[in-house]
């Protein structure tokens, strides 16, 4: 009889077991590396994002062009090239970029090419629809004095459950005057990821 | 005496019968009851099948939806993958491409096995085990993506996922060691190849187009698959554009006749790329065999399957289960593929334009899903077997120790009689409990097909693609108005059932 009722115990926390997991929610700062499956990830973008902007407003390019023209050089974003493993939305850094150097006061940012079709489409409706004295005109644009590009590129060696993923992210400021490159922004990445292949 | 007394391992089975009570054996035969009753239906593929007949994926799709709950837990990767088909053929590919996706990750998170689960699809069967499915299905989840992108007119994204072919197949290739197995994928190679040339990367493009190749020739013993004349032209003109003068003496050498266009001339043209899904992909069945358990047997059957005598060393474990039930006959369940071949006529699309003459696309088989499957089984077969007659031996080993205990509770008098009862019921469920893993990826094709055309730049009707891409699924043979750039790239789906 005793038997009987260990095992009867032993099945209910045996089914039991299975009901032990729930839903789990935990705030915490957006500094927090949080490195879970091993793909790209906000920790990766905000790295590069910090590394970026320590680049591009710790060297002299800045000051050379603002003391030549005596005004902050305006820059668009042009295309950045994903050639890695993984579908990244560069947006995230690319905007980080643009908030610092524009809070710096060092930069002018202009609209790239997908927001211009934008701007362009709401000023066409307002000379139909807007009152006359806040009509914005066309022809007012700001041309870019550079074009940022870049490239997102990996790495990937994998054998027996162990995967090394390198990222190399490259930004560059090309003038669009004569095509040379005044800026380059680098930061590179590594990851190893090791998996199991038996847990119980 | 009992008359399994001559048995050597009777003595260790009663003293596990100790501490079974019969309220214990009924709990064990309760959960392999429920656990038998976990094999996969079959029926809503037939339902699939009416509503693609009917030109109705988003109808098919909802019925794989609304069975989630009978995929369950372990058939999440088989869900993400039937559903991504069926979202592709109804022109939601941003849906189609999130289902992969999760499938894909999933996948990734199996690569970890779970002891537990293992331990469990000895015990029952392996249905139990979670559906990672065959390494070419792995490798459809990113060609699957790769077209839903190139349909977005996403190339980069579609790029990404080129990638990640390559990389798949890198590793599947380090860890296949036998020349003649599935450790190249044709179409997928010949697939990246196309994204890269029509991104403007011909170098990328060349690597692919030949590393295709090279999976053609190799596979083509058991595929059935010749390589596509359209990769030939492929292969010329990206090796002409490359200036890889001795690689295209090469192959001038290897097809003379073929005539190709150089990439200088197409690219003032804009390329039509129709991908054709036809007939239905195979299924699985169960194929029962009683085979008798002993040590010779096993060797036998090992034998038979080309199995070498150094391999058996791992298999002490079987040998010892299998020791004290020499001479019986068990009763194992085998995956057997059903190819669900039926003709479909070659088919063709024609491009045309609003002055001038019409442009046909001619379909060209690029891959045989059934052989690949087909090829996928049988490589695995020996390890099915094997690992079928362990479970054999397992169950009936279990079923006999469950046996002798309950003779023991019932005392002398009912002993034989409840010996009797409870050996049938125990024996009967190992018998129940026993199925083959007869899930596959069953939304796929039987074959694929592919066309490449150049157009001269301009507006286009196009003519005899059968529904299921994005066109209305109302008029089965809609008629689709491209207007093309040069330069640019259109793909068109088409899925045809006979």
């Amino acid at each position: 009889m005793r038997d009987r009722g260990r095992i009867w115990i032993v099945v209910v926390l045996l089914i039991l077991a299975g009901c032990a997991q729930e839903t789990k929610i935990t705030r915490v700062d957006s500094g927090v590396v949080t490195d879970l499956s091993g793909r790209w990830n906000d920790t990766d973008s905000r790295m590069v994002a910090e590394a970026m902007v320590k680049d591009a407003l710790g060297y002299p390019w800045l000051s050379n062009f603002s003391s030549a023209k005596r005004r902050q050089p305006v820059v668009v974003v042009g295309t950045i090239q994903n050639s890695s493993h993984e579908h990244i939305n560069v947006g995230t850094f690319v905007t980080d970029l643009e908030r610092e150097l524009t809070n710096s006061q060092k930069v002018t940012f202009v609209a790239g090419k997908d927001d211009r079709e934008e701007l362009r489409t709401e000023r066409k409706e307002q000379a139909i629809h807007a009152r006359e004295d806040t009509q914005k005109a066309p022809g007012k644009e700001i041309g870019a004095d550079y074009m940022m590009k870049g490239t997102i590129a990996t790495i990937l060696d994998e054998a027996d459950g162990t995967k090394a993923v390198f990222y190399q992210i490259d930004l560059q400021m090309i003038d669009l005057e004569n095509n040379t490159k005044a800026w380059y922004g680098q930061k590179k990445i590594k990851k190893v990821i090791e998996r199991k292949r038996s847990i119980f | 005496m009992s008359p399994h007394a001559s048995c050597p391992t009777a003595p260790l089975q009663a003293r596990w019968g100790i501490v079974v009570s019969s309220a214990g054996i009924f709990a064990a035969a309760l959960a392999v009851l429920f656990l038998a009753g976990c094999g996969p239906s079959v029926n809503r593929y037939l339902l699939v099948e009416t509503s693609l007949r009917a030109h109705d994926p988003k109808g098919a799709d909802a019925i794989i939806q609304r069975a989630e709950k009978e995929y369950g837990e372990k058939g999440q990767v088989l869900y993400g993958m039937d559903r991504g088909v069926l979202l592709q053929l109804a022109g939601d590919y941003q849906q189609s491409n999130a289902v992969l996706e999760r499938a894909e990750e999933e996948l990734d998170r199996l690569y970890t096995r779970k002891i537990r689960t293992e331990t469990l699809a000895i015990l029952t069967n392996d249905t139990s085990l979670p559906y990672e499915g065959d390494p070419f299905e792995q490798v459809l989840i990113n060609v699957l993506k790769a077209i839903n992108y190139a349909l977005l007119g996403q190339w980069q994204d579609a790029l990404v996922e080129g990638r990640r072919i390559d990389h798949r197949l890198n590793l599947l290739f380090d860890q296949t060691q036998e020349k003649n197995a599935y450790r190249d994928d044709a179409f997928a190679r010949y697939l990246s190849g196309i994204l890269y040339e029509s991104t403007g990367d011909v170098n990328n493009a060349f690597i692919a187009y030949r590393k295709a190749f090279d999976a053609y020739e190799a596979i083509r013993p058991w595929s059935h698959t010749a390589v596509p004349s359209q990769l030939r032209v492929d292969l010329m003109r990206t090796a002409e554009a490359m200036k890889f003068t001795q690689e295209l003496g090469e192959y001038q050498q290897k097809f003379p006749d073929t005539k190709w266009e150089s990439r200088q001339a197409l690219q003032q043209l804009a390329q039509v790329i129709v991908i054709s899904y036809n007939g239905r992909a195979p299924h699985k069945e169960d194929m029962f065999l009683d085979l008798p358990i002993s040590l010779d047997a096993l060797q036998l059957v090992l034998l038979n399957r080309g199995v070498a005598q150094a391999n058996r060393s791992p298999n002490k474990a079987v040998d010892s289960a299998l020791y004290g039930l020499n001479g019986r006959v068990v009763r194992v369940a085998l995956p057997r593929l059903v190819s669900q071949k039926s003709p479909v006529p070659v088919s063709s699309v024609s491009m045309i334009p609003e002055n001038g003459t019409r442009v046909a696309a001619n379909m060209e088989l690029v891959h045989n899903v059934t052989a690949l499957a087909d090829k996928a089984l049988s490589e695995r077969m020996t390890g099915i077997t094997v690992k079928a007659l362990a479970r054999a031996a397992t169950k009936f080993a279990l079923a006999e120790g469950t046996t002798r205990a309950a003779q023991q509770a019932a005392g002398k008098d009912a002993g034989p009689l409840v010996g009797l009862l409870v050996g049938a019921v125990t024996k009967g469920l190992a018998v129940a409990s026993e199925e083959a893993d007869k899930r596959s990826w069953r939304t796929l094709p039987d074959e694929i097909q592919l066309a490449r055309v150049w157009v001269a730049p301009g507006r286009y009707q196009v003519e005899g693609l059968q529904a299921g891409g994005a066109s209305d699924p109302s008029k089965p043979e809609a008629m689709r108005t491209l207007s093309l750039g040069a330069g640019e790239t259109v793909v068109l789906l088409q899925r045809v059932i006979p």
